[in-house]
């Protein structure tokens, strides 16, 4: 089992949903606040500028100086809050006029020369007077009599900032809302979106060994978990017929059990029955030890059968010379095939990169069958045939052909063609499904044909990697 | 040949300590592993046949605490037949091994070879009865007379003339001359030795080779 923590997806998507919501309207946010604040800046800075052009029109009136100089609350009043800063003075003279209710520092900046016509670039912005941006402007205006005069104005954005302020303060409040909801609602999305997946693994859950025919359902279910179910459905039919093949090999084997058994039993109650010579205790004993024998095969070809392990079946995998191992094998069936009289006939070169032991035995298998089934006075051939990715080696004899609906099902254990003419003390049913699984251990490839009399079992084995 | 046969099951047991001792060898039994060890490490045994599945103390631990002390040769018996199981066996110092079922011939063969001292000398000439092998020149002749054998069939009656008055297990036999070794389904073995038996002993009076039946054959001058 995997040792990691498990996520649920439902959560995770739905914390996905609530940053990205977040990340989005925030920056949206944002991007108006800037426009804004940009915007804002302008107009307070036009205002600034518009109050100097005034300035400048009223300031060539005498009239309006003796006012200045008599009556400076009017200008306070036309000032009109204590953000705004206003002084009118003659270079290096105390000033006529200050209007400064909010005490605040004027910083010196350079005036506009008289001619200029003012532009929001004059406008010198300081960032921050005791928290506030300040923004001011001075200008030279020539007062006929008086001559030249300097006119300072500013601004403490209080209003300009806490406006801003606010405005950042919904965006904040908003953006964390929508997330919120987001979340919920994906959550709620997800949960309701997976429940085809959970309603899946119930139904799944159910299937054992019991109902192996039943298949997951996959009406209804969305298109994303088609593939998933249909392999799913795929697995279970693979599985099924393994379960079947492994419960008919099963009964397979007890039924290969019952004829020495029953001989073995039978046999030897019929020589308890009475008093017998020595003679005949001892054919009986060793009638016993043929049963036995059989039996012992049998189980021994199962358990190699049953085996699974190919890393350490294949741990003594060799390089061999295929005439050497054509020529035994050849050699070992030479009696045997010349009591049937068939000769052998053995050739080829290569090398087979495969473990000897589990080579000799498919071999073996192959050409005891081949003896077997070939018929009198004709040739058993053994051949080796290397190729560009490996070696093949054929064993064909000549004798009856094997119907073509027989070839396919050759290498299962206990088939047989003819159910009742090879069921002997020889065979077991089991040579071929041993080859079979032989091959499939060194990674190889089996195949027969049966053509004209000719049958050809062919093994391919293939060539050692590096 | 003194031996000493561990094992639990009682029938097994007393078909082992029965068949080895008809054949001539001083045997001890020891019903379960404590005993087991405790017989080995006081006695010196020529070899131990030991059963790996017992209660108490199994089979590794015995061959374990004996090989602390003793190097006696040890041929283990195992039910289970996987590679990883032998593989253990023979790391733990076990000499040799036999999955069940086994033949009592393979055994005994086995137990042979195991407590042969020192490596025999090959012999160049056998002379059994009237009949003569030269082994270097492969020549095989019979009260005079010259019989042609193919390669095998020389194996074969070199291995029968190595091993005189011993069965010898057509498994045995499957694996010394054509290095199968694996129980085959066929008869291979049975026809090699007639085919045998047509040349060198069918023509004469005394027979050499005998079939021991339900265990294998046997090369003897006695019948």
């Amino acid at each position: 089992m995997n040792t990691r923590r498990h996520y649920s997806l439902t959560l995770r998507l739905a914390l996905i949903f609530a940053l990205l919501a977040f990340a989005l309207l925030a920056t949206l946010g944002v991007a108006l606040y800037r426009e804004l604040e940009r915007e804002l800046i302008m107009r307070d800075d036009a205002a600034l500028i518009y109050r100097i052009d005034q300035l400048r029109n009223l300031l060539n009136d005498s009239n309006t100086l003796d006012l200045i100089k008599t009556k400076p609350e009017l200008f306070q009043n036309m000032l009109g809050n204590r953000e705004s800063v206003l002084s009118i003075a003659a270079p290096g003279q105390k000033p006529l006029l200050t209007v400064n209710p909010g005490n605040i520092d004027l910083p010196s900046i350079p005036p506009v020369p008289k001619n200029h016509e003012l532009t929001l670039a004059d406008v010198h912005h300081f960032p921050s007077i005791n928290g506030v941006p300040f923004a001011t402007v001075a200008a030279s205006i020539d007062s006929g009599d008086l001559g030249s005069l300097q006119v300072t104005t500013g601004r403490l954005m209080t209003e300009r900032t806490s406006v801003l302020a606010s405005y950042r303060l919904s965006v904040y409040i908003l953006a964390s809302i929508a997330a919120l909801i987001l979340a919920l609602v994906g959550y709620l999305l997800v949960h309701r979106g997976l429940l085809p997946l959970r309603r899946l693994a119930r139904h799944a859950q159910g299937i054992g060994v019991g109902n192996l025919a039943e298949r997951l359902d996959s009406h209804g279910a969305p298109k994303e978990l088609l593939p998933m179910i249909d392999s799913f459905n795929t697995m279970l039919e693979r599985l099924a017929k393994g379960f079947v093949q492994l419960g008919q090999v099963s009964t397979d084997m007890a039924h290969e059990l019952r004829t020495p058994i029953n001989n073995l039993l039978g046999e030897t109650q019929v020589a308890l029955q009475q008093h017998r010579s020595i003679e005949s205790y001892q054919q009986l004993l060793a009638s016993n030890v043929e049963e036995l024998e059989r039996l012992a095969r049998m189980l021994d070809n199962m358990l190699f059968l049953a085996r699974t392990d190919p890393a350490s079946a294949l741990r003594q995998r060799q390089e061999l010379s295929a005439w050497d191992e054509v020529e035994r094998i050849a050699e070992y069936f030479e009696g045997l095939a010349g009591d049937a009289d068939i000769s052998i006939h053995a050739e080829g070169e290569g090398v087979i990169w495969a473990e000897p032991m589990l080579l000799r035995r498919a071999l073996a298998n192959l050409c005891a069958n081949a003896i077997k089934y070939g018929a009198p006075r004709t040739e058993l051939e053994i051949r080796a045939v290397p190729s560009a990715d490996g070696i093949h080696l054929r064993v064909s004899n000549q004798g009856e052909t094997i119907a073509a609906e027989h070839l396919p099902r050759l290498f299962e254990r206990f088939y047989r063609v003819d159910e009742s003419r090879e069921r002997s003390a020889q065979s077991n049913g089991l040579g071929l499904s041993i080859v079979a699984t032989i091959m499939q251990l060194h990674n190889g490839r089996y195949r027969v044909s049966s053509e004209a009399g000719v049958t050809c079992f062919e093994l391919f084995f293939p060539r050692r990697e590096d | 040949m003194n031996i000493l046969v561990v094992e639990d099951e009682p029938k097994a047991g007393n078909y082992l300590l029965n068949g080895l001792q008809e054949l001539g060898y001083s045997v001890s039994l020891a019903r379960d592993g404590v005993d087991g060890l405790h017989q080995a490490l006081e006695t010196a045994f020529d070899v131990i046949v030991l059963d790996v599945m017992m209660p108490k103390m199994d089979g590794w631990e015995v061959l374990r605490r004996l090989r602390k002390e003793a190097d006696t040769p040890v041929l283990f018996l195992t039910a289970r037949d996987d590679i990883a199981d032998r593989i253990k066996g023979l790391e733990l110092g076990a000499d040799d091994y036999l999955i069940k079922p086994f033949s009592f011939a393979e055994l005994v063969a086995r137990l042979r070879t195991l407590t042969r001292r020192g490596p025999s000398r090959e012999e160049e000439q056998l002379q059994i009865a009237d009949l003569q092998i030269d082994v270097l020149k492969r020549r095989v002749t019979r009260a005079g007379t010259r019989i042609t054998l193919t390669n095998k069939e020389f194996a074969l009656l070199h291995l029968f003339a190595t091993h005189q008055d011993q069965v010898l297990s057509r498994s045995l036999i499957a694996s010394r001359v054509w290095d199968m070794n694996f129980d085959s389904d066929t008869n291979v073995v049975d026809v090699a030795v007639r085919r045998l038996r047509l040349k060198i002993d069918d023509p004469f009076q005394l027979k050499l080779i005998h079939s021991v039946r339900g265990i294998g054959y046997r090369f003897d001058t006695q019948p």
